[in-house]
């Protein structure tokens, strides 16, 4: 067994009303944990949060990282229906242990990534030096509100806040959003993109590879839709370089959410 | 850092190595709906498979579903010469009752390296019902064929009713080519109460859900696919190699169960 050294730079908690999962909660979390050498975890939020914004969950995520001992961080959601609940929860905050950045996902939420109501969330992580992890996708023929969140959505605010990291979670997808969510990598030093989720492509750890710089690319797993094990291997079997496996398992995520290692 | 990384690498080949992986979900021809794949040729078969730990499989040709089950199963028989030995081929099936022209599955002895039979009632537009296909049904049956289908082709009560009336025709249940985390209420129900399904895991991620299932059903009742070369073998191969369970029932589940479907097929 390795001392753990991964960090898994997207994932959830809690039951999602949507499908069965027979493991969802904090506990299985830090059993796969354990069992994967990954020593951090990034949660982009829990099911309550992600359905009702900052404002409910966030003090529950407290005691998650307090209770895994400083070994799972979380994102405050920007819900944009309840935006001064949200941002007055996220001002709270910020200063708490395991905070790490905001959440947005606008096809969850049903407004457009680039809608002016998002602006407040964007600035707020410019003026704390926050990352803001945004869900992506391409164009979808059978999930419609997908197109609220395609990476040229993202554009306009990456380049207006050229200070808040942004990561482009699912790296845009299977479609046309894979496309440009690599052109905005290449473009934006502040824009990157994690592997979280079902982006299974074949050797899709290899094109990004080519393809983007080494420091814009992050291990996520998508936890619990996604188990941990489904992406792990395919990072570690890939073929490239170990020093790029090692940016990519840990190293940017580290930069990127401002996790420290002694943490 | 590199140094774990390095050992982690080369501890996930050697088992990985050791799985000798069968994979039931190896496709020809031109995906619809996953604008980004690439496309394998049957003379690529051997080195592609060989790289991702495979040892042999079953293969399909999307021009079944897409253009029409007999012009998917002529590109299967004019592939076959370019097949490995230990490559298989899945023909598309239709309801028998029409007649239609072949080549189709459905009369006589199982064609030349024939290991299972999928059908596409939702593109095809038919019920899957005992009524439409039961004498495909009872072929299979005869020959000891598998039948495979995508969840994304059934509706979960239709395919409780024909597993129930055939329980001696083994179902794989394949997991593309969406999600199947949102069907598994319907999916759990299924393989409790019908010993004849089965489930094949290309898409089978969800956190635990390995351990789950060979828990609460066995491991003889998952079956090792990757749906490649759309997506990455490597995902299902690390579900399977870092599996909290035992190495006979990883080996089962990498190959063992659809190596015995393979092996029990009566020409």
């Amino acid at each position: 067994m390795n001392d753990p050294f991964i960090v898994d730079a997207h994932a959830h908690l809690g039951l999602p009303g949507v499908f069965f999962t027979p493991r969802s909660g904090p506990n299985h979390l830090l059993q796969l944990m354990d069992l994967l050498s990954i020593r951090f975890t990034v949660l982009g939020c829990d099911h309550t949060t992600l359905h009702e914004g900052a404002g409910t969950g966030l003090p529950a995520l407290r005691r998650v990282h307090d209770e895994s001992q400083g070994r799972i961080f979380y994102l405050g959601v920007f819900h944009p229906a309840h935006g001064p609940e949200c941002l007055a929860a996220l001002k709270e905050s910020v200063a708490w242990p395991g905070f790490a950045g905001v959440k947005l996902h606008p096809s969850f939420h049903g407004t457009r990534a680039d809608d002016p109501v998002y602006e407040e969330a964007w600035r707020f992580a410019a003026e704390h030096d926050l990352p803001i992890l945004a869900h992506s996708w391409s164009v979808s023929a059978y999930n419609p509100v997908q197109r609220y969140s395609t990476p040229e959505r993202f554009e306009a605010y990456a380049r207006q806040f050229p200070q808040v990291r942004l990561v482009l979670g699912h790296a845009g997808g299977r479609g046309s959003g894979r496309h440009e969510a690599i052109r905005m990598a290449n473009e934006y030093p502040n824009v990157y993109l994690d592997l979280a989720g079902d982006v299974f492509c074949y050797r899709l750890v290899e094109t990004l590879a080519e393809a983007v710089p080494p420091e814009k690319i992050l291990f996520g797993s998508d936890f619990p839709w996604i188990d941990p094990r489904a992406n792990l291997s395919r990072v570690l079997l890939a073929d490239i370089d170990d020093r790029l496996k090692r940016k990519i398992l840990s190293d940017n995520a580290h930069t990127v959410y401002g996790i420290q290692a002694e943490s | 850092m590199e140094a774990g990384i390095n050992q982690m690498s080369q501890a996930r080949r050697l088992a990985a190595g050791k799985l000798r992986f069968f994979d039931a979900g190896i496709w020809l021809g031109r995906a619809t709906g996953f604008p980004l794949a690439g496309e394998l040729s049957p003379e690529a078969i051997a080195s592609v498979l060989g790289r991702s730990f495979i040892t042999g499989g079953l293969v399909s040709h999307w021009r079944g579903k897409t253009t029409s089950a007999q012009d998917g199963n002529l590109a299967l028989q004019a592939a076959l010469s370019n097949l490995p030995e230990n490559v298989y081929t899945i023909w598309t099936g239709l309801p028998l009752y029409l007649a239609e022209p072949g080549p189709l599955p459905g009369q006589g002895a199982p064609p030349e390296k024939v290991r299972g039979v999928r059908v596409f009632p939702k593109s095809h537009n038919y019920p899957l019902a005992g009524w439409v296909i039961g004498s495909l049904c009872d072929w299979l049956i005869e020959h000891r064929l598998p039948l495979f289908i995508w969840h994304v082709e059934l509706d979960w009560q239709s395919l409780y009713s024909l597993a129930r009336q055939f329980p001696q025709l083994n179902i794989v249940v394949e997991t593309q080519t969406q999600k199947i985390l949102y069907h598994t209420r319907p999916l759990v129900a299924l393989i409790r109460q019908c010993p004849n399904v089965l489930v094949e895991i290309s898409n089978f991620v969800g956190a635990g859900f390995i351990e789950y299932a060979v828990e609460e059903f066995g491991a003889e009742r998952l079956i090792f696919g990757s749906f490649q070369p759309i997506n990455d073998p490597l995902v299902p191969i690390g579900m399977v190699i870092d599996a909290e369970i035992s190495e006979s029932e990883k080996a089962m589940i990498a190959g063992g169960n659809m190596r015995g479907l393979v092996d029990k097929v009566q020409p």
